[in-house]
């Protein structure tokens, strides 16, 4: 399967009964970074609490999920990008544009936990409903979001997209034959 | 039915016949069968030819522990597999089966020649032999000899089947799904453990499968295993059969290899043939039960000899008797059983030969009640027959009476029993000698694992169901739960005991007998005997120069009795010479299943541009770099890469030229300190350059040497946008972090991979600035405004955009950084567009030739990790007045400021036509005797169209010094002689920059 | 394929997440006033340990940090894992001791 991460739109990519592939809609994601005496006033000028226990998100409208101890990941909509962009932080932060850095892909189904056991060395029970990590799957640095039991969304580097969706795509038919 | 069948026995299914073929002829079993148990229900026990001297040979065991039985498995075109163990491959309507290793066939092969030729064929022979004389080895010992030998031969197509790969997290791995392994798992599930029960066989059950006489808790074993299994399902225990577990690493990581389809009729679409699991396990549990070990005796492996526990087998698990009169000859009481059991099934048993002396009174009672004759204190000296066997020759151990025949059709033979402990000897977990069971069993565990059953030395089913069930609580408890010990009740339970020994008491003298250790790689008792006379005494060594032990069943079967012939023959105990390592795989597991997803379109990750699919449409020829697929070149109608590059290289040069730069690295680098650690990272001083200006940057380790390197714009006074090659950008970012973390922490400075980002678009060209003007919003494009390095944040075709003006081709160059998901579409527009400039794609490969031309290094090529800025000739990117930066200290080191260095310098050969080969050497005089002092060597050579000659790049020692000196550099077909020069060749003052 | 403690996670992970970088505790010297022998042993010189070793790695596929690790380097076994710049854990204690 040739896929160029230019021909891959949103909408679903993969669908078997075990699981759904869709490509999210685009949204808007910055890598904030700020040491812990700043934290709380960068993370007060977006409105976030920012955590401080990497795998745990906070945030309504605008999420933050952390990613190390000095680094966060925010997400928010599309329309948001321009306003988080200029938010005035009168502390020392680093607020850097990766909206287009990656593709989101939920995963869905009643077996979408088996389905990235295909390629994740992890123990996805290590990650709660409602966490998030940085990890590595089937030779990728991707972000996964764990939304429920069996909802997740992948967060993966475009240029990448081709190789994890082909896997995933693969996993959703093998999951029904057995 | 075959008069071999025992009807109402096994659990095959009578009521479905299942035809396959072996050797083109139609052979009918019966679903459940494998290929040697159909096989030997037709009364056939000769399957294959040994590996050396193609001796017929059968099946010996009822497993994956085969050394004989070896086919050739076919599906159709491309599905071939050869060495399959027709001990477990299941059968199926169609299966097409093939014996190996024989010509023109089983029963007549020419091969077998080598057996007569046993005696110069023995241990060590390729060592002794094939030293000389020296032309021996391409026209007899590689194409006669070598080629005799050998197994199944390797399938020639592309493998069509699909493979697939999971990992799994699980609190309890049981590896064994016999009477320890059920019990263990049990045990686990109930205290509320996630478990796994894996089992190499198509059914669970090991042992049981075998023993359906014996009664547990009050019932028949086949009716307990049943309510077992759905007790296990309903507690949630994932049982995974057809499963063997290959590899234990470590910290528990055990890898498990699924066979998914090679017993199907039909495959199923989507589904993998075999599957890789990598299971990380809290806790393991090892009940992998035991083997059976075969007696060594001259003739031992003719077709017909069979393990004793197999033939049991063979008869209770598939309804095979393996012959009409069998005979037996055992150190140990389970043989016995085997032989009562045929008897009872309407086999005659001409005799149970025991070595020991005195055999069990109870046990020599049920022989007498079926009129069986026992000749204890009897060994076998020889065998006859030449496809089967025929009969067996037999004479008491203390050496007096003659020899007699026993005529027979099958031999089953008993040397006790061995604790299965691969995959306990995989984690380095060490090995004691128990003497009072005459076995090695586990000692020290390094692992968090635990060893049931037979594996520990209990033999019997009552035995291994109460140690199972004891480990399965070890493990609850040391996962923190609580599980009590569990008690069976067992009836007809058939523990036994016995005696391991070295060689039979021999009829006939050493040198003249043939008595099999490692049935598949042919090593005999005297081999090693060999070995240890020609002055091996490890038996590590012994294990090498014989080769005992080292076939694809790694001496399942010949480990024990190898260590203890050859112990004898060191004059050693046995525990004193010690064993030999087992390694990973358990059983040969096939290429598909390492490979798993990573084959075809998915071998690698291959990282795709935003433009990548116009690229591919367009007919692009693709290159990899780093893990990046980029366009190489662009060829129209028949080009070849030469025709295309110097169109492409014209073009630009010309007029106009489009190039995807997208998987240039990217990193912004932010904070109030972002001057000061460009400054500590890069050579060049970072302070004062104003914000909308750009710089080359030169990147070196604290070696010295030049790292990367790439153009960085800043954009504001605490934001750079930092470029890197291509295939660097992860390695830079890496070294930044791990500077910035672990040398300077204090620093108020972070570094964002934006890579991925944007989409870069470069255009260069004397058009350049006509093309992008009307797309330019917000920035003025005026020499100026913007001049050569310098960076403005714009608007491009209505999009955000980082627009720099900067050159890697010495021609008017900008790069359009646009985010990444417009790049597609930005491309096209400015392909649209530049219709009127003959605007050209052009790719890496054309690249690089505008750059050669210009002497611009590619850190990779024209580097190799030693040069310095100094070498290369950048001296000016080394900032003069700063306290420090990342490898400032080394250039100081007098070693990296020698005159005698390398330097980057341009070549032009004498003749002006010849391109010189990359990488080759540099000499001064062609003619200097061998080994040529080499001077360095060529780092890039190009076709240059816009110089009308080859050119070339090359690192010369003193390079500098030696400007319009003449150099050779011997190729294939001679010597050429090539001029130093400077390392740029075209436009040196950089005229065309100033547009 | 090991197992490995990240001190900022506070979650033990498969290896594949991380990446090795090297022996720990190898200071850079101050380079305006480091001899020659001096920068050529912190390029150079490491210990090569048999047994327990202290090292660098990087949580690279998650929190992103640099940290350091005891590891024996015979039984491949991770003794203890530390954040950078923290110094080598004395193993013969007990870790409420530490």
């Amino acid at each position: 399967m040739t896929i160029s991460p230019s021909t891959l739109v949103p909408g679903i990519i993969a669908a078997s009964d075990a699981a759904t592939v869709t490509m999210a809609e685009p949204v808007a994601r910055f890598s904030l970074r700020a040491h812990a005496a700043e934290r709380e006033t960068v993370g007060g000028a977006l409105g976030l609490d920012l955590p401080t226990q990497v795998g745990h998100v906070a945030g309504d409208e605008i999420e933050a999920l952390c990613l190390g101890p000095d680094e966060w990941l925010i997400v928010a909509p599309e329309g948001l990008a321009e306003r988080i962009a200029r938010t005035e932080i009168d502390a020392a932060h680093s607020l850097t544009e990766i909206t287009d850095r990656e593709l989101t892909f939920r995963i869905d189904g009643p077996r979408a936990t088996e389905l990235l056991t295909t390629g994740w060395p992890r123990d996805p029970d290590s990650i709660a409903p409602g966490q998030g990590r940085r990890t590595y799957f089937d030779g990728a640095s991707v972000i996964v979001w764990r939304d429920g039991p069996e909802e997740w969304r992948m967060d993966v580097w475009r240029s990448f997209a081709p190789h994890v969706v082909s896997l995933l795509a693969t996993g959703c038919a093998e999951l029904v034959a057995g | 039915m075959s008069p071999f069948r025992v009807p109402g026995r096994g659990r095959i299914d009578p009521d479905r016949p299942v035809a396959f073929t072996f050797d083109g002829k139609r052979v009918e079993g019966y679903a459940g069968d494998t290929v040697a148990s159909a096989l030997l229900a037709q009364g056939r026990h000769l399957m294959g030819r040994s590996f050396k001297y193609h001796r017929p040979r059968g099946p010996v065991t009822a497993g994956s522990e085969e050394p004989n039985a070896l086919i050739g498995t076919r599906r159709g075109p491309g599905r071939f597999e050869p060495n399959t163990r027709a001990t477990m491959q299941e059968i199926w309507p169609g299966l097409a089966a093939e014996s190996q290793n024989r010509f023109p066939d089983l029963r007549f092969d020419i091969g077998a020649v080598n057996d007569a030729a046993h005696k110069v064929l023995s241990a060590g022979f390729y060592y002794k032999t094939f030293m000389w004389p020296r032309g021996f080895w391409d026209k007899v010992y590689e194409p006669v000899i070598r080629a005799a030998a050998g197994l199944g031969k390797a399938p020639s197509e592309r493998d069509p089947d699909r493979y697939a790969a999971r990992y799994l997290h699980t609190d309890v791995l049981v590896v064994g799904g016999g009477p320890a392994g059920l019990a263990a798992a049990r045990v686990a599930a109930e205290a509320g453990q996630r478990v796994t029960l894996v089992d190499e066989h198509a059914e669970i059950g090991g042992t049981l499968l075998s023993e359906p006489q014996a009664r547990i808790d009050g019932q028949a074993a086949w009716d307990w295993l049943a309510a077992e299994r759905d007790a296990l399902a309903g507690l949630g225990v994932r049982i995974m059969t057809r499963t063997t577990a290959i590899g234990y690493y470590h910290q528990n990581m055990v890898g498990l290899c699924e066979r998914l389809t090679d017993h199907l009729e039909t495959l199923p679409e989507d589904m993998p043939r075999e599957r890789l699991w990598r299971v990380r396990a809290a806790r393991v549990i090892l009940a992998q039960g035991a083997l059976e070990k075969p007696l060594v005796f001259h003739g031992n492996d003719r077709p017909g000899v069979m393990l004793a526990g197999s033939a049991q087998t063979y008869l209770n698990r598939f309804g095979v008797r393996v012959g009409d009169r069998a005979a037996v000859v055992t150190s140990h009481d389970s043989a016995y059983h085997a032989a009562f059991d045929l008897h009872d099934a309407g086999s005659a048993i001409s005799a149970i030969v025991d070595v020991r002396t005195a055999p069990e009174a109870d046990l020599l009672a049920e022989a007498e009640r079926r009129g069986i004759a026992v000749l204890a204190g009897h060994s076998v000296t020889g065998t006859a027959g030449r496809l089967r066997i025929a009969s067996v020759e037999v004479a008491a151990t203390g050496g007096t009476g003659p020899a007699r025949k026993i005529a027979c059709d099958a031999l089953l033979i008993s040397g006790g029993w061995t604790p299965s402990l691969h995959l306990f000897s995989h984690t380095k977990g060490s090995l004691a000698w128990d003497a009072e069971r005459q076995t090695f069993l586990p000692d020290r565990i390094t692992e968090a694992c635990h060893i049931a059953g037979a594996g520990r030395g209990f033999w019997g089913i009552g035995a291994a169901l109460r140690d199972g069930a004891a480990m399965g609580a070890a493990a609850v408890a040391a996962l923190g739960g609580e599980a009590g010990a569990r008690d069976f009740e067992v009836a007809a339970d058939r523990a036994g005991s016995g005696e391991s020994r070295t060689e039979l008491p021999r009829g006939r003298a050493a040198g003249k007998s043939r008595a099999f250790v490692d049935f598949q790689n042919d090593v005999t008792a005297k081999d090693l005997r060999l070995a240890v006379k020609e002055g091996m005494r490890s038996i590590e060594h012994v294990k090498r120069y014989t080769t005992n032990g080292m076939a694809t069943d790694q001496g399942k079967m010949s480990n024990i009795n190898g260590l203890n012939i050859t112990a004898e023959a060191l004059g050693r105990a046995a525990p004193e010479v010690g064993l030999t390592t087992f390694r990973p795989p358990y059983t040969p597991t096939t290429f598909g299943a390492f490979a798993g997803y990573h084959r075809g379109d998915h071998f690698e990750v291959t990282r795709k541009t935003p433009i990548d699919g116009w690229a591919e449409e367009n007919g692009a020829v693709f290159e990899p770099v780093g893990q990046w697929r980029r366009a190489r070149y662009f060829p129209q109608g028949d080009e070849d890469m030469d025709a295309a590059v110097s169109r492409e290289c014209r073009a630009t040069r010309a007029s106009l030229g489009i190039f995807d730069a997208s998987t240039l690295g990217k990193i912004e680098i932010v904070g109030p300190d972002a001057a000061e650690f460009m400054n500590r990272m890069y050579t060049n001083p970072w302070t004062k350059l104003a914000p909308g200006r750009a710089r080359y940057g030169l990147l070196l380790g604290d070696d010295g040497f030049i790292r990367d390197d790439g153009v960085i714009g800043r954009l504001a006074d605490d934001r750079f946008h930092v470029t890197t090659t291509t295939g660097g950008a992860a390695r830079v970012l890496n070294m930044m972090e791990d500077y910035l973390q672990t040398e300077w922490p204090d620093l108020k400075v972070w570094l964002t991979s934006t890579t991925e980002q944007w989409a870069v678009i470069a255009v260069n060209g004397p058009n350049a600035r006509k093309l992008i003007a009307p797309f330019v919003e917000g920035a003025d494009l005026t020499p100026e405004a913007l001049p050569h390095m310098s960076v403005v944040a714009c608007r491009f075709d209505g999009l955000p955009c980082r627009l720099f003006r900067l050159s890697f081709t010495g021609e008017l160059g900008f790069e359009i950084n646009v985010p990444a998901r417009h790049g597609r579409a930005v491309w096209e527009k400015l392909m649209a567009a530049g219709a009127d400039y003959d605007i050209t794609p052009y790719g890496t490969e054309t690249m690089h030739v505008l750059r050669a031309e210009k002497g611009f290094i590619i850190v990779g090529q024209d580097t190799d990790g030693t040069v310095t800025p100094y070498d290369a000739g950048m001296g000016w990117a080394v900032g003069k007045n700063k306290a420090d930066f990342v490898g400032m200290r080394a250039l100081m080191r007098p070693d990296l400021i020698a005159a005698e260095r390398k330097h980057l310098v341009g070549l032009l050969t004498e003749d002006g036509t010849t391109k010189l080969e990359e990488g080759a050497q540099i000499v001064l005089d062609p003619d200097q005797p061998r080994p040529m002092t080499m001077l360095g060597h060529v780092t890039s050579s190009y076709r240059s169209d816009a110089m009308g000659r080859p050119i070339a790049l090359a690192v010369v020692m003193g390079g500098r010094d030696r400007m319009g000196e003449i150099v050779h550099i011997p190729m294939e077909g001679g010597s050429v002689s090539a001029t130093i020069t400077a390392p740029s060749f075209y436009d040196p003052e950089n005229e065309r920059l100033k547009l | 394929m090991l197992l490995i403690h990240c001190p900022y996670c506070g979650e033990t992970l498969p290896e594949l997440e991380f990446a090795y970088a090297g022996e720990a505790h190898v200071v850079r010297p101050d380079p305006s006033t480091a001899s020659d022998e001096q920068w050529r042993d912190f390029l150079f010189i490491r210990s090569n340990a048999k047994g327990p070793h202290a090292e660098r790695w990087r949580h690279i596929h998650g929190c992103g940090r640099f940290f350091n690790a005891v590891r024996d380097t015979v039984s491949d076994r991770f003794l203890a894992t530390y954040p950078a710049g923290t110094p080598r854990p004395d193993l013969s204690l007990s870790e409420d001791e530490r």
